[in-house]
């Protein structure tokens, strides 16, 4: 379970990304979490990894403070939580198992990282995920040599070799044609019902939330205007997530 | 350059239809006279003369001439040093490869991000850019005496700079989107580094280091000329004594050796890219 | 355990013996170079010179670092860029035709090859030969660095023109020919204006490595900052050597700061 409690985060700068969130989320939700670009969405999904700080409240996963963890502590509970990229941040010029194995490092005797040497048990889990998102064939390919949305399958291979019971994924279908959106949600879909795990999406396609979410968290100027599950949404509350009225 | 564009006005054209287009006058006449200025001032410091040139060309034709044709039997003698030098711009162009390599990440602000350990390390690595490699192994052989090891520190010293500078400004323009997804499974700093950052410039890393041995090669042979060791020793010594055909006979064996070296080594590199 | 996982693994590219003979190699070439190492002997005294060469830098002789006679450190950083300026000069008018006629797009295949051979040879000759060489025929001095350095910059100033010509968009030739110009025309409209830039950037960038060049001259007696360099090293005169140094680093530095600027200007304007 993860809760938060009236987190904000403000940037340097002074920009505030997130205003006083409260939320919680429960095991094997499916959620989509709406609002324009610049509004805190991306925000949000990176607290929950830590790869952005909060600078107010608590946030907790699983009954445990996230926001004060430091090194061992903070890599140890990043194994549990994976994250994808819309740009799907994979090593261009190695092969896509090898890519897919990177989520091992972690766990893996230095020396072997430094040889970039992996065990059989290790490949063989690597080829399970890419068999769980139909990218069997493609195992020893050099990946600069995928299209996007194979890339971005291939990226979601590495995140479920990780084994995480926690699912981010940072606008993942948005430099994806139609089609090939449809596609990776598909894979999202079924993860989420075969293996449990929570999903949580960053989408700024209104129609691909509402089809494939059961609850949506709408954002607007890093605070929460909206979450309930699709049926509760209406065109009045979209209106409000996407205004452009900067008045508050 | 405001002043100049004061001095001389910008002409304006008023098209049929009224409209102005202007024009900056051209900056032609200043570059041109600064250069005609740069080039009086050259001639006079270096007592540069055409005179002398064209009188006295003869001198080195002749000097070319008695190197013809070249000694082959020398030969003998020149293989062991000719050696000597490949394996001191070898050695040096490795370990300065070897050694570039942190110091290229610590200078790279996308992986290091302490701004002064980035600055720090590339101002040793431009500091020591700059001495020029004969002015090292110069002082290299005071330091370390005569002998081919001086020349195999000059050697190191350029390689390690030159591969450094090349690489962390390398390391500067790749997508850090993998380092920082491994970040997000949990590995830490250095393991992600490893796994993500490393496989991207490896091919980079080592082609530069290939290309820096290629002009060590040739840089090499003029080290002995201070006492560095290699073939520049003989080639200073036979100079001297005037016994032009061997002279011939060394630089026949350095052309050879370096074009070798640069075939293999930009078929490895073609092959790297 | 899947035996479709099991299949695909079994055509993983076995790269292991790859690895393994390139490390061989590897070793074989440095245990084979390790004689280089030889003939160190790091005395005491060697120590002793490293430690008063630092010294000289931090406490340089202010009175050769700043003066202004023909033995300061100004005027032969001034005599040391009068040399590469010149000798990039007198390189590039002997580079330009030499070019012309090794670019495959202008001359034929075999002429190509003899010229290309012979920039290779000249390229192949140690600077400090021709400098012994020049020196018996303009007597020692900036002079002979000038030549110096005006062969040595053949080599390289000819391989990147070349390239340059090699990359001549022929089109705009073309839609010269189709307005009816004449040969002159065409290569002041055409092929000037195309080649100008690139040409000048490259002349910035060899007068930089030819100011380095430049400054070891003096060991052959071919003037620049090189030879009082020797001399002070010679007597031992720690102060005057970290005075010439420290000038050596000012000049190399600045003159590489501000080409890289007129490069980046001439080229992206």
């Amino acid at each position: 379970m993860i809760k938060f409690e009236h987190v904000s985060k403000t940037y340097p700068n002074g920009v505030k990304g997130l205003q006083d969130i409260n939320l919680e989320i429960q095991d094997g939700e499916f959620i989509g979490i709406i609002g324009m670009s610049g509004a805190g969405k991306s925000t949000f999904i990176r607290t929950i990894n830590r790869l952005n700080n909060i600078t107010e409240g608590s946030l907790m996963v699983d009954g445990v403070e996230i926001s004060t963890l430091k090194g061992q502590a903070l890599r140890q509970y990043r194994r549990k939580v994976g994250m994808i990229f819309q740009s799907y941040n994979l090593v261009p010029r190695i092969s896509v198992i090898k890519n897919v194995m990177s989520s091992l490092v972690p766990d893996m005797p230095f020396w072997r990282v430094l040889l970039g040497l992996f065990s059989k048990e290790e490949k063989i889990s690597a080829l399970e995920a890419l068999d769980r998102v139909s990218m069997l064939d493609k195992a020893f390919v050099r990946t600069d040599q995928l299209s996007g949305g194979q890339q971005q399958r291939v990226s979601l291979a590495r995140t479920l070799t990780q084994n995480p019971s926690v699912l981010l994924a940072d606008e993942p279908v948005a430099a994806l044609d139609p089609v090939t959106a449809h596609e990776v949600m598909d894979d999202f879909k079924r993860i989420n019902e075969e293996l449990g795990q929570t999903v949580l999406i960053n989408i700024h396609h209104v129609d691909l939330a509402l089809e494939y979410s059961k609850r949506i968290i709408g954002i607007r100027a890093g605070k929460v205007v909206y979450d309930g599950p699709v049926s509760g949404m209406t065109q009045e509350i979209l209106d409000v997530i996407y205004s452009k009225d900067e008045a508050e | 350059m405001g002043w100049y564009d004061k001095l001389f006005e910008a002409e304006s054209y008023t098209l049929g239809n009224g409209k102005t287009v202007s024009q900056k006058f051209t900056r032609l006449p200043l570059i041109l006279f600064l250069f005609i200025i740069g080039i009086a001032i050259s001639v006079w410091v270096t007592g540069f003369s055409l005179v002398t040139l064209f009188t006295n060309f003869a001198g080195f034709w002749k000097i070319f001439g008695s190197m013809f044709p070249p000694k082959l039997s020398y030969f003998m003698q020149v293989w062991r040093p000719l050696l000597m030098t490949i394996q001191m711009s070898f050695l040096g162009s490795f370990f300065g490869a070897v050694v570039a390599l942190p110091f290229a990440i610590l200078a790279a602000n996308n992986v290091t991000s302490n701004r002064v350990v980035n600055l720090v390390v590339r101002f040793i690595l431009t500091v020591v850019r700059t001495i020029p490699t004969l002015v090292s192994a110069l002082i290299a052989t005071y330091i370390f005496g005569l002998g081919t090891f001086a020349g195999t520190v000059a050697i190191f010293l350029f390689s390690f700079s030159f591969v450094g500078k090349q690489l962390f400004e390398y390391i500067e323009t790749v997508d850090m989107g993998a380092y920082e997804a491994l970040i997000a499974t949990g590995a830490s700093p250095a393991r992600s580094f490893i796994t993500t950052i490393l496989p991207q410039i490896l091919p980079t890393y080592l082609s530069t280091s290939l290309f820096a041995f290629e002009g060590n090669v040739r840089y090499a042979a003029i080290l002995g000329y201070v006492g560095a060791g290699g073939i520049g020793m003989i080639l200073n010594e036979k100079i001297g004594w005037r016994e032009f055909q061997s002279v011939g006979m060394i630089l026949l064996s350095i052309f050879v050796a370096v074009v070798i070296i640069e075939t293999t080594s930009q078929k490895l590199r073609k092959h790297l890219s | 355990m899947n035996k479709k996982l099991e299949s695909v693994l079994s055509k993983e590219p076995r790269r292991g013996l790859q690895y393994a003979v390139t490390i061989i190699i590897l070793l074989i070439l440095l245990l084979s170079a390790s004689p280089a190492l030889g003939g160190a002997q790091m005395t005491t005294k060697g120590f002793d010179i490293g430690k008063n060469i630092l010294t000289g830098i931090f406490t340089p002789d202010t009175s050769l670092l700043f003066g202004l006679g023909d033995s300061g450190v100004m005027y032969l950083i001034l005599q040391t860029i009068a040399i590469a300026f010149l000798g990039t000069l007198v390189g590039a008018i002997i580079a330009v035709p030499l070019s012309f006629i090794s670019a495959t797009n202008i001359v034929p295949k075999p002429v190509v090859l003899v010229t290309r051979f012979i920039i290779m040879a000249i390229r192949t000759i140690p600077s400090l030969v021709y400098g012994l060489m020049f020196i018996r025929v303009t007597g020692p001095g900036p002079f002979a660095g000038v030549m110096t350095l005006a062969i040595v910059s053949i080599g390289m100033i000819s391989k990147l023109f070349i390239e340059t010509i090699e990359d001549l968009d022929s089109g705009i030739l073309e839609s010269l020919d189709a307005f009816g110009s004449t040969l002159f025309q065409k290569i002041r409209y055409g092929v000037l204006p195309q080649l100008g830039p690139d040409f000048i950037s490259i002349l910035v960038y060899r007068f930089d490595m030819n100011l380095r060049e430049a400054t070891i001259l003096g060991l052959v007696g071919a003037g620049g900052i090189g030879a009082p360099m020797i001399f002070a090293l010679s007597a031992y005169h720690w102060h005057q050597v970290g005075a010439i140094l420290i000038g050596l680093f000012v000049l190399v530095f600045v003159v590489e700061i501000l080409s890289d600027k007129l490069r980046h200007k001439i080229l992206h304007g």
